[in-house]
Order: C-alpha cells, then structure tokens, then sequence
C-alpha cells in the first residue's frame, strides 16, 4: 500500500519533472547552453498564475492560457538579454548571464509578492474522494495533473516533429551551420528554444501550484531536480528528460517514505553527482544511434 | 613608475585601512573586517575561475565548510579559536582537492552543475546533520579574546582579517605570476594545448580547487568569529551569487580586479542591508550588465586608462633574478 502509494505520488512529480528538463533540454539542444535561470522562470510563472487565478479570480483555464503566454514573453525576453548579446562569448560568461538573470527574477518576485506571506499556497483542483483501484489509491488531483503534463507533453512532441518551426528546430540542433546554409534564421531558432522551454515552464508551474506551495526561493530546487532528469537522458535525448523526470520523482518519493522525509531533498543532488561521475555522456547513450 | 599605479593607490588605501580603528566606530570596524573576509573569498575564486578557468560554483559551501568547522570545533570540542581557525582552513583544503576529482572528468557545464549539486547538498548536511550542526537555527560561537595583546576582540579580528587579506594577496600576485599562474591560464585557454605543453592536468587542476578551498576556509573561519554565529543560510546560493558577482565586477583572471570588486560589492552589500529583494536584483544585474558589455571586469578599464596596473604573468626582472635558481625554469625577460 505505502509503495504503491509512493510509486503513483512519484510518477506524478515526476511528470512535471520532465516538463522542467524538457524545457533545460530543447534550449540546451539548441543554443548549448544550460540556462540557469529556468528554475525562477517556474516561480514567476507559479506567482503569475497565483495572481491570475487567486489574486484576479480568472478561472483555473484562463490562468492557465496567460500564464503560458506570459512564459513565452519571458523567454523571448531571456534570449534578447542573456543569450543574443553573448552569441561569441565563452561558456563562462554564458553560464554567468543566466545565473545573474536568476537572480533578477528571484529579487523581483520578491519585491512584488514576498511580503504577501511567507507561503502563498493555490487552492487545489478538485476536492474528490482518492480512488481505490485495487492496492492502488489514486488521489483525482494527481490524475489531472499527471494528465496535464502528458498533454504538454504530447503537444510539443507534435509540435517539434510536425510543424515547421519544429522541424526547423530539429535541423539547427543537429547542425546549425548547416541549417544556416539552407537559409534557417538560426537566431529566430534560438530565440523560439528559449520562448518554448519557458513556456512549458509555464505549463509545468500552473499545473504545479496547486500541489505546492509558492515561495521566491522554489526556483532553484526545481531547476536541479530538472536538471537532475535532463541529465538521465544525456542532455540533448528529449525520450531521456521524460524518463529522467519520472526517475527523479519516484526516486525521491520513495526515499522520502522509506527513508527520511529530510533526504527528498537530497535524492536528485545524490542522482546527478552519481550520473555525471559514472556516466557523463547519460544513461540512454545507446539511443544515439542514428537513424537513416 | 606613474603616481597613479596600482601599488602606490593600494599602499594608500592600506595606510588608510591602517588607521580605520582610531578614527572609525564599531560599525566602519564590522565593515572593514567583512571586506576584508570578501577580499580574501573573491581572491581565492578569481584564482579558480578567473584564471585557472574551472567553472565551480562550490565557493560559497568551502566558506561554509570553514566557518562551520573553526565554530564546531569551538563549541563541541572546546578548542580554542586559533586551533580551530587552522583546522577549518585546512579542512575546506581538503574538501577542495576532493572536489577537484570529478573536475578532472568533467569540464564546462557538466562541472558547473556537480559543483552546484555538491554545494546544495552541504547545505543539507548543515540542515539536517542536527546532532552536529545544530541544524537550520545554527548556534552561537564563543567570543574569542587576543589575550596577551592589549587589543579588543573586534580591533584585533580588523588587524588578523587584514593581516591575512594582505599576505594571501601578495600570495595569490606572486602565484599568479609563477609557472603555477602560467599553468591555471595555459588551462583555462586550451587544455588540449596545455597538456601537450607538459602540463599536467590533474595535479594544476587540484591545485586550483585546494588553493580556492584555503582561502574560502580562512575567510569562512573569520566570517564565524566576526559574527559569533554560524547558520546555514550564510552559505547559499545568494552567497555564491556575491562571490561570483565580485570577480566578475573587478575582472576575471586579474587578483587586482578581485580586491576592487570585493570592494565594491561590500559596499553595496551594507547599502542594501534592508532589502533582499533589491541586493539580489542588484548583482544579479551587475553581473549581467558586466558579462555583456564590460567582460574584463573594471581592472580592464584601468589598464587600458592608467599606467602601472598590468598585471604580468612573470615576475618583475629583478626580482625573478634573485628568485631564480640553477635547475628552475628560465624566466622569459623582455
């Protein structure tokens, strides 16, 4: 009963889990550059959609339209100021950009909503009974927010593999300099990785709340843990982020209820530190494969 | 040499530094001592990142990591403050070199993000080791005491903070400018290169990452008896984010830059005391702003205005002519 319980709690974190890495992955695909701040691009995104749903009283779909919108405005706003201006520079200053615009994000959701309370907290989405299937008890809220995420999901697969900023994507990922041959406008890819990877952010965030509590200081862990299932899937495998986020989420669940609340915190640093020292390249390193 | 060069500025600002405890009050003191503890955390993480070029965001937990051993061994073992003090330098050395393992796996990103995984997971370890650590309320150091000197406990930490701020600088100039300097930037700009040149990665490597360590260990055990308290928080990400931010600000792979970022940023740091929110909005934008349009840090404005502020990686002729010894590597004379 308790691990059937923790396995299903596990798989919904973890869902949203792979939406963050999903988001760390496609502008990491893109650009080769793992931005730092897309943990605080969930918190705003949280706050935002606080403000929309609690503070505006817009219903839970409205919040959720704006919210992705207003992700999407925040990371065209990312690649404009942390990204594009360091097109020739080296990693460091990469790395630095972003992290400094973490902290921008992080100062300003405080100004604006940290002397509301410490916590803000999103009411939940629907107050139905658990179900019990057999030895598993499935609570509705996970079930809708696990659905969430599966439809993101699914959304962008197909946006990625059908449409043609999708596709246009895929090709400067693979080659960029190619890709500009062909008359891509890669600095449009760029930015469309950016605006992608916050919207779904955003996605992630809403669906997110009403589990959560809000905080200025949510960024950063959800960013690793986020990491922590990129990282599974080598970085660059989007398959990988998916399976790397419900490893991480039932990894930490089940080493919160089997071995100390306090070390659910610990689990993703442990998996990262783990992955990266044993496997650099990943654990799905077979699927590099290329397909003809 | 021009009246404005670098060691005539930083030889007035000394004597200045000098004389603060009879012409300030205890707050200029607080102030004077906290810069000097930042001098030292941003000197030991330029030689890092600046000039050895390993993307390592472990400061802040080796500042952490000494301040919790020099206030631990205090409290639980009853040492005495300058006992404890070298062991917690010693001890942040150590975890350093440990540290420096999967650096030499991992380059880039990869390094960047283990070492941030490392520092979130001391700061668990500060958290949660509760039997040890106190846990998220930290706990109280004892007041030290210079005893047989006729000083007062915060005019004496002043007088050991700068003290150390000033030998270890002197130390980093000098190691900067020696075949170890030359090393960390042959690293930084190519390791392939590096290697080829008979570089041997692994050892510069951890030598980077320990001497990163001591200083952040000696800073760290300062840091605990200046404020008498050692809590988790003062070790986190805004932490790593100021230490960043002040090498930054003063110039990657200059030890100059790394005094006048420190500077600076003390200074804002105190302006700023009342309101987190704008402290992190403001070096997160200092940092930004200074990534983009100003990547040398300001010690790259002043060597290119001002005389006298090149930092060299050989030592000055004369000096080197007395250092050299038959067997040691020949110093390239101009």
């Amino acid at each position: 009963m308790l691990f059937s319980y923790l396995l299903v709690s596990g798989i919904t974190t973890g869902a949203l889990y792979a939406l963050i890495a999903l988001g760390i992955v496609i502008v990491n695909k893109a650009s080769g550059v793992i931005n730092f701040a897309h943990g605080e691009l969930l918190m705003v995104a949280g706050f935002v959609a606080w403000t929309l749903h609690v503070g505006l009283q817009l219903p839970y779909g409205v919040a959720l339209l704006g919210t992705v919108a207003i992700g999407f405005a925040v990371g065209v706003l990312t690649d404009r100021i942390a990204f594009r201006p360091l097109a020739n520079a080296d990693l460091v200053s990469l790395v630095l950009a972003t992290v400094g615009l973490s902290f921008i994000l992080k100062g300003t959701a405080r100004l604006i909503w940290g002397g509301k309370a410490d916590y803000l907290s999103f009411p939940p989405l629907t107050q139905a009974e658990p179900i019990l299937l057999g030895p598993l008890m499935i609570i509705p809220q996970q079930l809708v927010v696990t659905a969430g995420a599966l439809a993101v999901m699914i959304a962008f697969a197909a946006f990625f593999r059908l449409t043609t900023a999708g596709k246009m994507m895929q090709a400067t990922a693979d080659n960029a300099k190619a890709a500009k041959l062909v008359g891509i406008r890669t600095d449009r890819v760029y930015m469309m990785a950016f605006a992608v990877g916050s919207l779904i952010a955003a996605a992630a965030a809403v669906l997110m709340a009403p589990l959560t509590l809000l905080y200025p200081d949510m960024g950063f862990l959800l960013f690793v843990k986020g990491f922590a299932a990129a990282v599974v899937g080598g970085l660059t495998s989007l398959p990988g982020a998916v399976l790397g986020g419900i490893l991480v989420g039932v990894v930490e669940s089940l080493a919160g209820g089997y071995i100390h609340s306090s070390a659910m915190e610990v689990a993703p640093f442990l998996v990262i530190m783990a992955v990266l020292i044993v496997r650099p390249t990943g654990l799905l390193d077979f699927a590099k494969v290329r397909r003809v | 040499m021009p009246v404005f060069s670098r060691r005539n500025v930083l030889l007035v600002l000394l004597a200045g530094a000098l004389i603060l405890p009879w012409m300030g009050n205890p707050y200029t003191l607080f102030v004077g001592t906290l810069l000097f503890i930042y001098v030292l955390l941003a000197v030991g993480l330029n030689l890092l990142v600046g000039y050895a070029g390993q993307l390592a965001f472990a400061n802040a937990a080796m500042f952490g990591i000494g301040a919790y051993t020099t206030g631990l061994l205090q409290v639980r073992l009853e040492l005495p403050f300058f006992a404890a003090f070298p062991c917690g330098a010693v001890v942040a050395t150590l975890v350093g070199l440990v540290i420096s393992l999967p650096a030499l796996r991992l380059s880039g990103l990869y390094l960047a993000l283990t070492t941030l995984a490392f520092a979130q997971a001391t700061q668990w370890v500060f958290l949660h080791w509760e039997n040890v650590t106190f846990g998220a309320g930290g706990f109280k150091t004892p007041l030290i005491s210079f005893a047989p000197l006729p000083v007062e406990t915060p005019t004496g930490l002043y007088f050991l903070s700068l003290l150390l701020a000033v030998l270890l600088t002197l130390f980093a100039w000098n190691v900067a400018a020696s075949r170890i300097g030359r090393a960390f930037v042959a690293i930084r700009d190519g390791e392939v290169a590096a290697e080829s040149l008979g570089i041997d990665l692994l050892r510069y490597k951890a030598l980077a990452f320990a001497m990163s360590g001591f200083y952040a260990g000696v800073a760290g055990g300062l840091y605990s008896a200046l404020l008498n308290f050692v809590a988790p928080e003062g070790f986190d990400l805004f932490q790593m984010v100021l230490h960043k931010a002040m090498i930054v600000v003063g110039g990657l792979g200059s030890v100059t830059g790394s005094l006048l970022g420190a500077g600076i940023l003390v200074f804002l740091l105190e302006a700023l005391r009342a309101f987190k929110g704008t402290q992190e909005i403001a070096f997160g934008a200092l940092l930004l702003v200074f990534v983009i349009f100003l990547r040398g840090g300001l010690v790259s404005v002043l060597k290119r205005n001002a005389r006298g502020w090149e930092e060299p990686l050989r030592l000055p002729e004369r000096r080197a002519r007395l250092l050299a010894r038959p067997g040691t590597a020949s110093v390239p004379g101009e």
